[in-house]
């Protein structure tokens, strides 16, 4: 009885996760869409080859390389700082309603999310009316290439960050108030107590989320990019994902892009796992 | 207790730096909104900043009467409410199982769900494989393979898990199967996480828009998103060049008008819906 209950769950997952996961093999043919995987030539290595001497690829691997960092370097400490910050607020009804907006934008789809930005950055968006009052020229911010990184930096940022920060308002929750207590009759400082306990408490959540983070360095999410990408700020937007889907989805150049999107899981991987045994040595903490 | 001048300032200047970020949470919303409702001269013109100037619903009037816009909001109807119950119910069938000492295999299940997080499929091959499935330009494809999410999965495991047990012996007893034990018994104690559950579901149902980019092509078929997107990226087909100078709106109140139409429903449950949203993110992050 148990065994039919699960069935139609165990076929979902074999059926829409693990037989796509499978046909990745046909980075390793050319695959030609009448064969199929079955019947399609085997050419080895070749399109790995291929994608390392090719321009293309490059471009789009410095782009999402890129991005990631700065999603790293930006996105990664900006919901520690908000939950840290959100503790310190002790009228709980303000509390709440703070909590209330910073959450919200993460219900928004990335579309509603690129319509808002291209609206606030468009010529006669708000941006450019505080330009023209400053005096200057207002300039087409979605359309060049110098600003597409930030601006999609920018906007996860925006969208994420108060969602992100709850598992860290849950973590401080978790913290010991004797702590606090003691350090307070120590005299200890507001910004003693938060660099002295709150982040150290903090630091196994953070590296959890952190390994979580680095395994998937170069998946950015195929969604923002696409949304904001412009014909004008390809040459600087596009990213492995969006790349895949126009060259491999739209194009039909089904082997070669599979092969890039191997690489890229591989690359995960492998960051993954090089950074869990980093992780394990120096801190004793590791997602395994 | 007496506080510092130094911790009086931090604490002040805490209260207003995150009141004042919390409402650019809002504010584009707000603006984009004002826009939507103001004249076409005072867009162009850059006057409207928070509320409507020259109020205008003539934008509003052109969106609420296009049909294809209403379309596209009945596939999103259709797609949230089946998908979310279908899915729930797919959720729970595969839950029970998982939490029960009697289903020898649900260890290596277990594990073979999770693993699905850190390998997902390349877009390619999982593109190739539900095409061959049948559901290029099928509604299918916007609902069935979203039904399971390992996530949802994992908090209704963990909640099951801390159910009592002697209610389930006791309707075991009195001769019920592992299904009426399920429906009759289990799921109606489960209320707090299906509701939760069932929000995060019908939230990703309703921004749905990875599956429709790749699957579907047919205009009929549009889901919301991909008709808010037409509208940004086309925007200059949506307002015919010949009668524009007549016309009271322009792309832009138009445009703005349409974010505002995607962006309601969300806006509309948001408030009765965070607590419940809220809850799911720690229940995660406490099993981390």
């Amino acid at each position: 009885m148990l065994y039919s209950m699960a069935l139609p769950g165990i076929v979902f997952f074999i059926m829409f996760r693990y037989i796509p996961l499978l046909g990745s093999v046909i980075a390793f043919q050319d695959y030609q869409i009448l064969n199929g995987i079955f019947k399609s030539p085997w050419v080895g290595w070749a399109n790995f080859e291929y994608i390392f001497r090719y321009p293309d690829f490059l471009n789009v691997l410095k782009n999402t390389i890129l991005i990631s960092t700065y999603q790293l370097l930006f996105g990664f400490p900006a919901p520690i700082i908000l939950a840290v910050l959100l503790n310190e607020i002790r009228l709980m009804v303000f509390k709440r309603f703070l909590q209330t907006f910073f959450y919200l934008p993460h219900f928004l789809s990335w579309v509603i999310i690129a319509g808002l930005v291209f609206e606030l950055l468009s010529l006669h968006g708000i941006v450019n009316s505080i330009r023209h009052l400053l005096g200057a020229e207002p300039i087409l911010y979605m359309q060049k290439s110098e600003y597409f990184k930030g601006i999609v930096v920018a906007s996860a940022i925006w969208r994420e960050t108060g969602w992100s920060a709850i598992i860290y308002l849950a973590a401080i929750a978790g913290i010991n108030p004797s702590l606090y207590e003691a350090a307070t009759m120590d005299g200890a400082g507001k910004i003693r107590q938060i660099v002295s306990i709150t982040l150290p408490s903090l630091i196994p959540t953070i590296m959890v989320l952190f390994l979580l983070k680095i395994g998937s360095f170069l998946e950015l999410g195929f969604e923002q990019v696409y949304v904001f990408l412009t014909p004008m700020t390809n040459s600087t937007g596009d990213i492995i994902d969006t790349y895949v889907y126009r060259v491999g989805a739209l194009g039909g150049q089904y082997s070669i892009t599979t092969a890039i999107g191997l690489f890229q899981s591989v690359i995960g991987f492998i960051l993954l796992w090089s950074f869990n045994k980093l992780s394990n040595k120096t801190t004793g903490q590791g997602l395994w | 207790m007496k506080t510092s001048f130094g911790e009086r300032v931090f604490s002040s200047a805490n209260y207003i730096i995150l009141a004042l970020l919390s409402l650019t949470m809002l504010f584009p919303i707000v603006h984009v909104a004002a826009i939507s409702l103001s004249s076409k001269v005072a867009a162009e013109g850059r006057q409207v900043f928070l509320w409507p100037v020259d109020f205008n619903i003539s934008a509003w009037k052109h969106i609420l009467t296009r049909t294809d816009l209403w379309q596209s909001f009945g596939v999103n109807v259709f797609v949230t409410i089946v998908g979310t119950v279908v899915g729930l119910f797919l959720t729970c069938l595969l839950a029970y199982p998982l939490t029960k000492k009697a289903f020898v295999i649900r260890k290596i299940v277990l594990l073979a769900v999770i693993l699905t997080m850190i390998f997902k499929p390349p877009m390619i091959p999982y593109f190739l494989v539900l095409k061959s499935y049948g559901f290029y330009n099928s509604m299918l494809a916007l609902i069935i393979p979203s039904l399971i999410h390992v996530f949802n999965l994992m908090l209704v495991v963990t909640f099951f898990r801390q159910l009592p047990h002697e209610l389930e012996e006791a309707a075991h007893m009195d001769g019920a199967h592992a299904y009426q034990i399920l429906l009759q018994v289990v799921m109606p104690l489960s209320k707090p996480v299906l509701a939760t559950v069932g929000l995060f579901m019908a939230v990703s149902y309703w921004n749905l828009f990875y599956h429709a980019v790749l699957f579907i092509t047919d205009k009929k078929l549009y889901p919301l998103q991909l008709k808010l997107r037409e509208f940004i990226t086309e925007s200059e087909g949506l307002v015919d060049i010949r009668v524009a100078g007549t016309l009271e709106y322009n792309t832009q109140t138009i445009e703005s008008a349409a974010i505002i139409v995607a962006t309601i429903p969300i806006i509309l449950v948001y408030p009765f819906i965070q607590k419940y949203f809220v809850k799911g993110a720690t229940l995660g992050s406490v099993k981390e």
